[in-house]
């Protein structure tokens, strides 16, 4: 790869870059700029330094939203991989092994594919969904059945101590068939001598799956991790149309997106907004250079 | 509705109309890149800030319009032909500290409690007028199981701060509520506000349901009409907007809120009333005289008529309507506003700072349902009004 | 975190339950049962995700046929009859089909262009030793701790001074833009992953670069470039924000989820709820029908691609 290497790289790069920079570099450059403003999104912008920033440690709502991220980003991943992962050991080693011959549970074909149904929805419409589902009285799909019962229903938009788990809910809902496709193509890579050799010394599906199974999916759950982180923080669409009063109860659902969006387009101080937006910035860029530092390493070889 | 007009006016002109609820998602980008259109109505849940745009002179001053000659009598000025008061409630300080008009509030709202005329016939009830009589009734509503009093928690909680501070100031007299527009110190944790506040925060935990906390106001209004709710809060435009869902003979009525007790400063009959939907015209837009001329069209008797006849509801000119045989609900909001006579009073701090309407209803929420106690609710959102007055960024308004 | 500690060689995993040198008898604990049990539990784990998921979608559909006060009233009934005026209405006064017509194109131009231009980035950056290549890949991957909507005013003058608002093109080269850093990086590791002597051979034999990329490496790295481009037509097909900002004057050119987010919006105010959930339905179900259709090859493209 010696001749004319130079003039490719730069052909080959150009569009791409400029394209890039000009629609997202640019812009965001722009937005640092303006976080040194008391910019109200119409006239001409004042220098305030940082101000702003100053005035974000005293901002009640934006220590919440940042506590809101630190929840969703322990548990979101969490949760989703532990789930989609139990699924797809089943779907794909839980059935019956007939000679090494791994199989999967009986229908594992027709769960794969509904399972995958949400992540085909957007995030906006499953919003609207659950709006429905969630309903706090006999409307709602869940208190529905409840109140036919003659229980309680259960305010879960309302109470501030379960609004963020319901919003979480509906994250797992909509992640876990797509983790369950993810991980179930990591489990179809593994060999099956490997299982047929475990089987053979007796090992039950238990010991396969924590023995065989997991160690040898570390790459793919990897992956996992930081797609959930990365959705982890960011969330806007969910909680503006989910939750009550845009991240409410009283800020219990609202996340940075939230109070960027609340700042820059209801109070118009996009200054402020913008100086929320750069926090944002390097906490996700933290979580990124952890992750990226944590997932250098060589791969599984087999 | 009033662009057929217009247009037989001035059939060469062109004017951009923006009709959208999302006001701010949609229209903020245009503003900021100097392209906005002329004619907008800047209402609806999410509505651009008013004071943002007067302090950017995008708003285009209606001096000229208020001062130029009727479309039906030339000898009268536009200014003379609508209800008193509008032209002041759209008045903005400006940069320098002139004060202007700039919107134009078209529509008459009268502000109040609604029940169904049927249900309180049918069960003999009368409407309270004071809080005795309320909470008595609020317990025999309860008893035929149907929710006495709710509104919406999830979007329409300013509702509610409506129903407090127009309780404040029956108890205080109008000033409370200039104290609160004007932003003056302690002014939410003046006796009445608390009073008030204190008495709403008990219907709520006695005589409501927790789960409206997560309704919308259409969920809570269908409720109403279908007879599960007795009492709800709201402007006169209700009738209107339930109009799909109204059972027949259902009789919308509009209330006051209740006196607290003998010793408050203004009467029962005592109600808010203002202009609502506010219009205005960009300045920087490619044809802002022609905004003003459809204007000028809107407050014709032909125009006012026109719009009460689509949505059935008064307009700030009242020879539009005239004669009109409005429908039951604005009939009894119109006849309250008779009986209020000149115990009217406004407020306008929500237009004037929305993060203080933002506070406002996050506060009303957790005082109804329940989380907070009134010393708490005053506390809070005096905290904000606080911020607000000492932040150098907002335009301060005084009226 | 090196799964190597935790992973013994597979001849040697330790015995767990049984004799690993006795064959199945007596005293053995029967695999049978166990797997029998395991697979019990597992159905029924699997059976009630499956109604979790289905039954949400299945009321929205339901949903669509009532009316509203059956909507608010009888969320577990059937429709008293099948409305399908609530789908007419949804159709023509709220132009959905329109939306999805204008989603398909803007999605289809902007993801073949992502792809085009993502590979052709990724390529470079992942097999190429230049100056400068590790500053170009971060300054991509770093796209991926960005808050889109923190740029969306200056986003917005940046397409207003190209002439592209209230257009489709800038629509493409925006969505293009934004979806460029996930590809770059998914696409990056994977041509990393495939074999160089392919490439050394093809230099040998005199191939040129471009040559090389276009006829050689995009063939090999195809699973790869699909599984990126399902996630990009997913991601892209779901986008509300950009739309919204770029295409707020030109209700004509609206997308599927700018338009379902109107009526939603609007439903606040008109309470038509009955065709907000036929719009929903229009929205959803024929994603899901092509989802069904295509789901082996979707699923096998996510498969080879997002593993590596």
């Amino acid at each position: 790869m010696r001749h004319g290497k130079y003039p490719f790289v730069i052909g080959f790069l150009f569009a791409p870059v400029a394209l890039y920079v000009t629609f997202v570099i640019w812009p965001y450059a722009q937005a640092f700029q303006i976080s040194m403003t008391n910019w109200r999104g119409l006239s001409a912008p004042q220098w305030v330094g940082f101000d702003n920033y100053r005035r974000l440690l005293d901002d009640g709502a934006f220590w919440k939203a940042v506590q809101h991220h630190g929840v969703l980003l322990l548990a979101l991943p969490l949760i989703t991989i532990a789930i989609a992962l139990f699924f797809s050991f089943l779907l794909n080693v839980g059935g019956r092994s007939s000679g090494g011959q791994r199989q999967g549970v009986w229908g594992a074909k027709f769960y794969r594919v509904v399972f995958f149904f949400p992540q085909v929805l957007a995030v906006a419409i499953i919003a609207v969904l659950f709006q429905m589902v969630y309903r706090p009285n006999e409307s709602g799909l869940i208190n529905g059945v409840l109140m036919k019962f003659g229980l309680e229903p259960i305010l879960f938009l309302i109470k501030p101590n379960l609004a963020l788990w319901s919003i979480l809910a509906v994250l797992v809902w909509q992640a876990v068939g797509f983790y369950v496709v993810l991980f179930s193509a990591g489990m179809a890579s593994i060999p099956g001598e490997i299982y047929e050799a475990a089987e053979m010394d007796g090992a039950t599906k238990v010991t396969l799956f924590f023995r065989v199974t997991l160690p040898l999916l570390w790459d793919t759950l990897q992956v996992a991790w930081v797609y959930l982180g990365i959705a982890a923080f960011d969330c806007f669409a969910i909680v503006a149309v989910l939750s009550v009063d845009g991240g409410g109860p009283d800020g219990a659902t609202t996340v940075l997106a939230m109070e960027i969006y609340r700042n820059a387009f209801v109070y118009s101080k996009y200054g402020y907004a913008s100086a929320m937006g750069v926090a944002l910035f390097f906490l996700t860029l933290t979580f990124a250079a952890l992750t990226l530092r944590l997932t250098k390493r060589e791969s599984v070889e087999y | 509705m009033h662009e057929p007009l217009y247009k037989t006016a001035f059939p060469k002109a062109e004017v951009k109309h923006q009709a959208t609820q999302a006001v701010s998602t949609v229209l903020q980008p245009r503003f900021a890149s100097g392209n906005p259109p002329e004619f907008v109505n800047n209402s609806g849940e999410k509505f651009l800030d008013f004071g943002a745009l007067v302090n950017d002179g995008q708003l285009q001053d209606l001096t000229e319009l208020w001062d130029a000659p009727s479309v039906d009598d030339p000898s009268k000025k536009v200014r003379d032909t609508i209800i008193p008061g509008v032209v002041e409630q759209g008045m903005f300080s400006t940069a320098d500290g002139q004060r202007k008009p700039f919107v134009l509030y078209y529509v008459s709202t009268v502000y109040g409690i609604w029940y169904s005329g049927k249900l309180f016939k049918d069960n003999g009830w009368t409407a309270p007028t004071n809080f005795e009589q309320f909470k008595a009734l609020c317990e025999q509503i309860k008893t035929k199981g149907i929710t006495p009093y709710g509104y919406a928690g999830a979007n329409a909680a300013y509702y509610q701060w409506n129903v407090i501070l127009s309780q404040a100031a029956k108890i205080g007299g109008p000033d409370v509520l200039k104290n609160i527009d004007n932003l003056e110190d302690g002014a939410w944790k003046q006796d009445a506000v608390k009073q008030a506040a204190e008495a709403w925060a008990e219907i709520g935990a006695k005589y409501s349901d927790k789960s409206f906390e997560g309704l919308k106001h259409t969920d809570v209004q269908l409720r109403q009409n279908q007879g599960k709710v007795a009492f709800y809060p709201s402007g006169d435009w209700l009738e209107n907007e339930q109009k799909k869902d109204t059972p027949a003979g259902f009789t919308y009525q509009l209330m006051p809120v209740p006196s607290l007790t003998a010793s408050d400063k203004l009467p029962a009959t005592a109600i808010r009333a203002a202009g609502g939907e506010g219009y205005f015209v960009s300045s920087k837009s490619k044809n802002p005289r022609g905004g003003m001329e459809y204007m000028r069209q809107m407050l014709s008797k032909a125009g006012a008529r026109g719009f009460t006849e689509t949505v059935g509801a008064a307009t700030v000119v009242p020879a539009g309507s005239e004669g009109f045989q409005f429908p039951p609900g604005v009939a009894s909001a119109q006849a309250a506003l008779k009986a209020a006579g000149k115990d009217v009073f406004n407020m306008l701090f929500d237009n004037w700072y929305k993060e203080l309407d933002t506070e406002a209803r996050t506060a009303t929420n957790e005082l109804m349902f329940g989380r907070i106690n009134a010393d708490a609710f005053v506390e809070r959102v005096q905290k904000r009004a606080d911020a607000i007055k000492k932040d150098s960024s907002v335009i301060k308004f005084k009226r | 975190m090196n799964p190597q500690s935790t992973l013994p060689p597979p001849a040697a995993l330790p015995p767990k339950t049984g004799d690993p040198s006795a064959p199945a008898g007596p005293g053995r604990k029967d695999p049978r049962s166990e797997v029998r049990l395991f697979a019990g539990l597992g159905h029924v784990a699997l059976a009630v995700w499956a109604v979790i998921v289905i039954v949400p979608i299945l009321w929205t559909v339901l949903a669509a046929f009532k009316n509203t006060s059956e909507i608010f009233s009888s969320p577990w009934t059937l429709p008293a009859e099948l409305r399908w005026e609530n789908f007419s209405r949804a159709w023509t006064k709220a132009n959905v089909g329109r939306y999805f017509l204008n989603s398909v194109i803007v999605v289809s131009c902007s993801t073949f262009l992502t792809m085009l231009l993502g590979s052709m980035a990724a390529y470079v950056l992942a097999r190429y030793r230049f100056w400068g290549n590790r500053a170009i890949y971060y300054l991509f991957v770093s796209g991926l701790a960005f808050p889109v909507f923190l740029a969306l005013v200056p986003l917005f003058f940046v397409v207003k001074n190209l002439g592209l608002l209230d257009t489709h093109t800038g629509v493409v080269l925006v969505y293009t833009a934004y979806s460029l850093p996930f590809t770059v990086f998914f696409l990056a590791a994977f041509f990393k992953t495939l074999p160089s002597s392919v490439a050394e051979a093809g230099m040998i034999d005199g191939c040129s670069h471009s040559r090389l990329f276009f006829q050689v490496m995009m063939p090999m790295a195809k699973p790869g470039l699909i599984s990126v481009a399902i996630f990009n037509i997913i991601g892209q097909w779901a986008q509300y924000q950009l739309p919204l900002v770029l295409l707020s004057n030109a209700k004509d050119k609206w997308v599927l989820t700018q338009g379902i987010a109107d009526i939603s919006v609007n439903a606040g105010y008109e309470a038509d709820w009955s065709g907000l959930f036929a719009a929903l339905t229009i929205a959803i179900l024929p994603m899901i029908i092509v989802y069904a259709v295509f789901q082996r090859q979707i699923q096998a493209g996510l498969t080879s691609g997002a593993v590596k």
